[in-house]
């Protein structure tokens, strides 16, 4: 039998491992399998560890996550955080406004600002922990993700369009923070960091935006945590994202993650030769039953049978309230069927 | 209804371009163009034309919002607050409910309503359910349009219909919208309709007025 690197690694090289691998976008949700708060668990490197590995030991699955949400990135640059006691925090006050000079910003410092301390001892105790035989998988957000996150989307959005090359400055600079962030997270022990990039989504931004805006700042970002010896590169764009996932190879993807709304015909179409996760939809681990959770498992499994270069998994976050028998259900089809 | 004297406007808002759409009303109403009809015939239009571009291409929050940002300032520069308002169509309650800061879609649908000539009351985000009751009975709405990106949004959307009830208020259309409120049906989120778009809420409030 493989352990989950291997079985990964086969998947990678479109080989057929022992089984398909699942890997469970479990987050915040390790935290209520582990009995913790939410809002501790986001912001203790120790605790968050620890709630992954309860949650791996509950489960099963082939990778766990050094991951605490989407406002990493922007808190050590400046923004300021509302925590809550048992949620994700969210955004106060955003660290720049559109009368920023891009080029007065300073770069956050992974071993000093905000919680980046905090994820790089999560993922240095993970590896440690579980690193020999599982997954560990960081997390950097998408350039236009960050640019969101620093000035608030839609003065971002607006900034885009009035003032180009402004924008274009700021977007730099944040692909630069990321590329620093990951690889320090590479450095602290993860196999490799999602690259997380709602804001890129075709939902918000037209497919040639992508093109012109988000595409070279990704191929950067992805060779630099290649080189940095990174052992894929995954990028994870939730949404009808079916439009730029043409791109995705030219920005160096080995793994592609789509959503419940994109059916695996037309991902397979669009990425013949790139591993494909997805693609259950995320709000079933709570409202459905094990056993529909089991047959949509059964379903995709069967839709990759035969093209191989497959991770089951749910189309985005398995929300932290979802039963946790849905998630077994999940991991345990991967497990039964071949 | 297409005018061919607002060919242009119509253009320069597709676009989103602001600058060209004002100087463009102001030469209209130097030729002593109608207020209301530049609305009607020009931005309205103009809306009708990006969600048929939405509809064939595909939707995108980014050029709702140029668009509505530029079609907001052409209403404003019309119908300036000390001026009597253009005739609405009805008035619309929208709001992202307590815990969701998620804003952007709720305030496209406001662009995207308003330049259609609804009155939309926006009670912001992270709004108590009550408050949006509230809202909705003392502006006499009838219809309440409420978005949630996140899964905690979902079971309090399911509480909204009660909350109207406790205030007497019957017959007011609920609507949901956002990422997390998209994946769940109208029946499990007690709600009339769920849009996977602004214009798809544009489209249903469409044929409740048309029916009522």
């Amino acid at each position: 039998m493989m352990n989950s690197i291997e079985r990964i690694v086969s998947t990678l090289k479109f080989e057929k491992p022992d089984r398909v691998p699942v890997i469970a976008q479990v987050f915040g949700h390790a935290a209520a399998v582990a009995g913790m708060n939410l809002g501790e668990y986001i912001r203790d490197g120790e605790m968050l560890a620890r709630g992954q590995i309860r949650a791996l030991d509950r489960y099963g699955y082939d990778a766990v996550f050094a991951l605490m949400d989407t406002y990493v990135e922007t808190e050590a640059v400046g923004s300021v955080l509302t925590y809550f006691n048992n949620k994700y925090p969210i955004v106060k006050s955003y660290a720049l406004s559109q009368d920023t000079d891009p080029d007065n910003l300073t770069f956050p410092d992974p071993y000093q600002d905000g919680r980046m301390p905090e994820l790089l001892k999560a993922a240095g105790i993970l590896r440690e922990e579980a690193g020999d035989e599982v997954l560990v998988v960081g997390c950097v957000l998408g350039p236009l993700t960050v640019t969101t996150q620093l000035l608030g989307i839609e003065k971002a959005l607006y900034l885009a369009i009035d003032e180009p090359e402004r924008f274009s400055r700021i977007l730099d600079f944040a692909t630069e923070v990321v590329i620093q962030f990951g690889k320090a997270q590479l450095d602290a022990g993860v196999h490799l960091p999602v690259v997380f990039d709602p804001s890129a989504s075709p939902v918000v931004i037209p497919p040639l935006f992508f093109y012109e805006y988000e595409l070279p700042r990704l191929t950067r970002l992805f060779s630099s945590l290649s080189e940095h010896g990174a052992a894929a590169n995954w990028l994870h764009i939730a949404g009808p994202a079916d439009p730029i996932l043409p791109y995705y190879p030219e920005a160096g993807v080995n793994i592609a993650n789509f959503d419940y709304s994109i059916s695996p015909s037309v991902a397979q179409k669009a990425l013949p030769r790139t591993v494909l996760d997805g693609n259950i939809k995320p709000w079933s681990f709570v409202e459905a039953t094990p056993e529909e959770i089991t047959l949509e498992s059964a379903r995709l499994l069967d839709r990759f049978a035969h093209r191989g270069g497959f991770i089951l998994s749910s189309g985005c976050e398995i929300p932290p309230e979802s039963r946790q028998e849905n998630v077994a259900a999940m991991v345990m089809a991967a497990r039964a069927g071949n | 209804m297409s005018d061919p004297s607002l060919n242009l406007l119509v253009e320069y808002l597709v676009e989103g371009d602001r600058k060209r759409s004002l100087t463009e009303v102001k030469k209209l109403l130097d030729a002593h163009a109608d207020r209301e009809k530049i609305i009607t015939h020009g931005v309205e239009v103009a809306m009708k034309r990006l969600e048929n571009k939405c509809t064939i291409e595909q939707f995108n929050l980014l050029e709702i919002m140029v668009a509505g940002r530029a079609a907001m300032e052409v209403i404003t520069f019309l119908y300036p607050q000390d001026r009597p308002p253009h005739p609405m169509k009805g008035t619309v309650v929208i709001g992202t409910p307590e815990g969701d800061v998620h804003d952007l879609g709720k305030n496209i649908l406001k662009m995207v309503l308003t330049a259609e000539g609804y009155r939309v009351v926006d009670c912001g985000k992270d709004c108590p359910l009550d408050k949006l009751a509230d809202a909705v009975k003392r502006e006499g709405a009838f219809a309440i349009c409420i978005s949630g990106l996140i899964t905690p949004m979902i079971p309090l959307v399911r509480k909204m219909k009660d909350k109207l009830a406790e205030r007497g208020v019957k017959d007011v259309m609920v609507i949901a919208g956002g990422a997390a409120l998209k994946q769940a049906t109208a029946e499990s989120l007690n709600v009339d309709f769920v849009c996977d778009t602004a214009f798809d809420a544009l489209g249903y409030l469409g044929m409740i007025t048309r029916s009522g």
